[in-house]
């Protein structure tokens, strides 16, 4: 008796079951992979972790160095430190390494170095999760110059400095727990003791220090890396903890994750939409008979559990259906996961949690449907057999009187007129227009904010045409003052000015000194957006990063008082402004630069340029790349867009799956709902053809309506877009340093591409949805 | 003598389920005059509103042929079908079937407006005239759930008068209304009817059939019989006589 229900209704409102099982399906699909994606890198990372056994306090140091005294400090704080292990980094300038034909790694922002396998801890990977263990002559590349440069297993890189030419084949690539992410802007190449002792003596780079620490399980890392600063030991670098590690390693494929949820949740929201539609239709088609059941004294638990059956079927089917199909879309999602984490994802630990996703969609559609269904408690047998529609209509708002129209013909005010009396019925497709253009106007939001030049405000830079960075070497203060002199008589440059990042010890809530990187120089000349406040103007003042100032750093806000030791004495400096940050783990601070620079501790120096207009950047680039080899010239958007490449990268799949997701369902839900109006509408129809209307005229009605919500739908969808995915960004993005993203908007895609996108391709489906269909004749529903 | 309607050989055939035909009107031949008042009867069943509606244009027939006014409309586009159904024939359904969007006074009026010749000012003043005639002109902005099925009713005719039809049809017009409602509506028909309006009507109702001056009588699809009155005029007083003359013919054609 049920199937037999089931299948009776499945004929009578095949197109829009069909498209309610679609949508479950969808919602499914998304949720189990995204679910499964999750699980998959949460095992995977820990596998990794387990093969990599990655430092949990890492300190870079260039310069003079003395393992004995580190040695010292380990054994004394044995109760914290497991293990410690120094790797020596051999720096060489990405010029310097030359692979295909005359090509070489010139011009990215990654700091290249040479090292040899640890013996401890923080070990390189191969793609197999193996420690990498490289032949003589050969080199472990790490994944990341693979995916810029396409680098193949069997190629040759050269490395040519001064009198050091050497050729490497690349036997391996090189999974890096530390140093994969490309937010990490340390790259290791590993290659053979051999070959690193023949780089060493002849000496082509400069050498740098990685100083690790692996703790005890009760160790603590804030005591030890105290310690460590308070005793002295050679901490002129930066300075990881192991957790920033896996936040950057996760993070691209959490955000995609993260992307995914969200969508499938829309799905999901439309489903409901759906089969309220879709439910509200066919009660009131079947009020009579639900009238009928009810003076035959079926109780009201019975009478739903029809109309319930149906859709615990379709969930159920479209349960299964998304998750075996999810089997297959999961591969698409975990590419990355692949590469830089783990290439076996087998197990089956992810396929039975994502299990949780289809049960989760079948009790929640169960639940809502039941919600819905609580209407049929409301009316009475009486009711049902009396009225013709379960909605009482909005006969009490406004009148919109036909005589009163002075703009439109009388069937496009009809049209208007109906979704204004009608609106909790076209709400559905209301709904569906704003979250289809918000799924398309978002990320093309995010994707345009992230490649502007303006993203660099995110990253605690001001806008600029150019930046030259000077990493540590022998000569770097010489090339910088060098620099200086250049610029200074260079006609094309219009103004410049020059930062000193060192490292500071600053004291914490707690008392004790920790390290922090502070930018000095004059940050008038290239203002950056602040949260809060200002930048350090005068003698005295600091701004801080939004990561820094927060709670779990300095717990800072503006005003308030930092202390900084400089050259032995403690300074006290006033909190200006707090600006964002998402580089080096989102924990910065800028100052004036009456601070001085702490010689001991420079990591770099960083000179920011703008040009007088005309000038051919590109060629300038090239020409102060040449003569400071050593240098990385980049224009701003060239180095967002190396700092954040994957992330971009992945978003504009976002943005193209957005656009075809949103034009999918929106083409859908709009041929599906007509239909329904239609259906709905037929005996209205009806009368409008008997008193004389046109087929014509009575489409024009529906379509002036439905233009009508599709235009308002639209336009509240950029609306929202840009109010809420500026508010959903930002919340998502202040756990890296960036607390309020204001979206680039660029206005002809925002306001023009993307709605006409929309707008001709759900244009063309109202105009062929609503052409109403003579089949019958007029007297077969007006006497029905 | 002109002929507003000229009905030939008119078949209707439907399919009721897979392979089961059912043949409603079978050859039926009918004239209507300008300016007459006809009703149609005959038991449930006996092809009474199909012939209504096949004559107007609103179903299609299976074979034969209706000429509307001299012009044959079987074989019409849709839209000029709908251009005469606008312009030269109002319809009154036995469920009213009014338009739920619109008040009574916007249902009055919207067969005019949509007419592209229709001046908006003189459309209202019409419609209000018509209201006022019909004695429902306080309820102009009223929506349609606020009317009893009397009022509807006199808003469904106001409506089917408002582009100055050459034909009314009336598919029981009166079928759902009380004595009183009934009678008024009858008298309403029949002023409309002196003004030269055609009206053609189905009823059950021998009331109302006495108050037409022709009476067609329908069997099985076909009209068996016909019965001329004179014209119903109420200042004679004499309903009751007309109505046991029509009972009286109608059951010795076994009504």
């Amino acid at each position: 008796m049920f199937l037999k229900i089931v299948k009776n209704d499945f004929i009578r409102n095949k197109i829009s079951t069909i498209s309610v099982l679609l949508f479950i399906t969808m919602a499914v699909i998304l949720a189990t992979s995204a679910v499964n994606n999750v699980t998959t890198l949460i095992q995977s990372m820990a596998k990794l972790e387990e093969r990599a056994v990655p430092a949990d306090i890492a300190q870079m140091h260039t310069g003079e160095f003395d393992q004995a005294e580190i040695d010292r400090f380990t054994l004394q704080y044995r109760d914290h430190i497991a293990m410690q292990e120094t790797m020596i980094l051999q720096n060489v300038d990405g010029s310097n390494i030359h692979f295909s034909q005359n090509q070489t790694l010139a011009g990215t922002i990654q700091d290249i170095s040479f090292v040899v396998q640890n013996r401890k801890f923080d070990f390189i990977l191969n793609l197999d999760n193996e420690k990498l263990d490289v032949k003589e002559g050969f080199v472990a590349v790490p994944i990341y110059f693979m995916e810029q440069h396409d680098l193949k297993i069997g190629d040759t890189i050269t490395v040519k400095s001064g009198g050091y030419e050497k050729e490497f084949v690349i036997s391996d690539y090189a999974r890096d727990f530390e140093m994969n992410s490309s937010l990490t802007s340390s790259k290791r190449f590993v290659i053979n003791h051999n070959d690193f002792h023949e780089m060493f003596v002849i000496g082509p780079g400069e050498m740098e220090y990685l100083i690790e620490f692996k703790l005890n399980k009760n160790g603590d890392a804030d005591t030890v890396q105290t310690a460590y600063i308070e005793a002295g030991l050679p901490a002129n670098g930066p300075s990881i903890r192991g957790k920033m590690f896996l936040l950057f390693n996760a993070m691209s494929d959490i955000a995609v994750a993260m992307v995914i949820i969200l969508i499938s949740i829309l799905l999901l929201i439309i489903a409901f939409l759906c089969i309220r539609l879709t439910f509200l239709a066919s009660i009131d088609e079947d009020l009579r008979e639900i009238g009928v059941m009810k003076a035959m004294g079926i109780s009201k638990e019975d009478i739903k559990k029809v109309y319930l059956n149906k859709y615990r079927a379709i969930s159920l089917i479209a349960g299964i259906i998304g998750y075996l199909l999810s089997l297959a879309t999961v591969n698409l999602l975990n590419g990355n996961i692949k590469l830089y984490i783990s290439s076996d994802l087998s197990g089956s630990l992810n396929y039975l949690l994502s299990l949780i996703a289809p049960l989760l969609v079948y009790f929640i559609i169960v639940m809502y449907c039941k919600r819905v269904l609580k209407r049929i408690d409301k009316i009475s047998a009486v009711e049902a057999l009396r009225r013709d529609s379960i909605e009482h209509g909005k006969n009490g708002k406004h009148h919109f009187p036909l005589i009163k129209n002075k703009f439109f013909s009388i069937n496009i005010y009809m049209g208007l007129v109906d979704v204004w009396k009608r609106f909790k019925l076209y709400r559905l497709l209301f709904v569906i227009f704003i979250v289809c253009t918000f799924i398309v106007i978002l990320p093309v939001n995010i994707f345009n904010t992230m490649t502007s030049p303006e993203f660099s405000t995110y990253m605690g830079i001001g806008k600029q045409d150019m930046r030259i960075d000077l990493r540590r070497t022998d000569r770097i203060t010489e090339d910088f003052i060098k620099l200086q002199q250049e610029l200074e008589n260079d006609n094309d440059i219009e103004k410049f000015a020059t930062y000193v990042t060192s490292s500071y010890p600053v004291k914490n809530e707690e008392g004790s000194w920790n390290y922090m990187n502070i930018e000095i120089g004059d940050f008038s000349a290239f203002p950056l957006n602040y949260l809060e406040g200002r930048g350090p103007e005068r003698e005295g003042e600091i701004s801080l990063s939004f990561a820094n100032a927060a709670k779990d750093g300095l717990n800072k806000q503006v005003g308030d008082e930092v202390t900084v030791r400089v050259g032995g004495r403690e300074q006290s400096l006033t909190v200006t402004g707090i600006y964002q940050d998402i580089t080096n783990g989102g924990k910065t601070a800028k100052a004036n630069a009456n601070l001085g620079v702490n010689e001991k501790a420079v990591l770099w120096y960083i000179v920011s340029m703008d040009m007088v207009d005309g000038v051919n950047i590109p060629a300038k680039m090239d020409y102060y790349q040449n003569a400071y080899s050593t240098a990385q010239v980049n224009d701003i958007k060239e180095y967002t867009q190396q700092t954040l490449g994957n992330i971009i990268n992945q978003m504009g799949t976002v943005v193209i799956g957005g656009i075809a997701i949103a034009i999918i369902i929106a083409v859908l839900i709009t041929a599906l709902f007509l239909r329904m109006l239609l259906s709905k509408d037929i005996s209205q129809i009806a009368i409008m053809r008997s008193v004389g209307l046109t087929l014509k005229q009575i489409n024009h009605q529906y379509m002036a309506g439905t233009m009508m919500v599709l235009v308002v739908g639209i336009i509240l969808g950029v609306v929202i877009a840009n109010l809420l995915g500026e508010f959903l960004v930002s919340m998502a993005m202040s756990s890296m340093g960036a607390a309020k993203i204001e979206f680039v908007h660029i206005v002809w895609q925002t306001w023009l591409l993307c709605p006409l996108a929309l707008i001709t391709t759900v244009g063309w489906t109202i105009f062929m949805s609503c052409k109403v269909a003579v089949k019958d004749d007029l007297s077969v529903v007006l006497r029905s | 003598m002109t002929y507003i309607i000229e009905a030939r050989n008119m078949n209707k055939k439907v399919m009721l389920g897979k392979g089961h035909e059912i043949h409603i009107l079978k050859d039926v031949n009918l004239e209507i005059e300008e300016g007459e008042f006809v009703s149609v009867m005959g038991a449930s069943g006996s092809g009474k509103t199909t012939l209504l509606y096949n004559i107007s244009g609103m179903d299609r027939l299976t074979s034969g042929s209706v000429k509307f006014n001299g012009r044959e409309i079987g074989s019409l586009k849709e839209e000029e079908l709908a251009k005469i159904r606008l312009k030269s024939m109002g319809f009154i359904f036995h469920d009213i079937n009014l338009l739920k969007n619109l008040s009574l006074i916007d249902n009055i009026m919207f067969p005019a407006l949509v007419s592209t010749e229709a001046n908006k000012n003189s459309v209202n003043h019409k419609a209000k005239k018509l209201m006022k005639m019909t004695g429902i002109d306080k309820l102009a902005n009223h929506n349609i759930n606020q009317g009893s099925g009397g009022q509807l009713q006199r808003a469904g005719i106001c409506r089917a008068l408002i582009n100055d039809p050459d034909i009314i049809f009336g598919d029981e017009p009166t079928g759902a209304l009380d004595s009183k409602s009934t009678e008024e509506i009858m008298s309403i028909l029949g002023e409309i009817n002196k003004s030269g309006t055609t009206i053609m009507l189905v009823t059950h109702d021998v009331k109302v059939a006495a108050k037409t001056e022709r009476i067609l009588f329908m069997v099985d699809g076909n009209i068996v019989s016909h019965k001329k009155m004179r014209k119903y005029d109420a200042q004679q007083n004499d309903s009751r006589e007309r109505e046991e003359d029509l009972l009286k013919w109608l059951v010795e054609n076994g009504f």
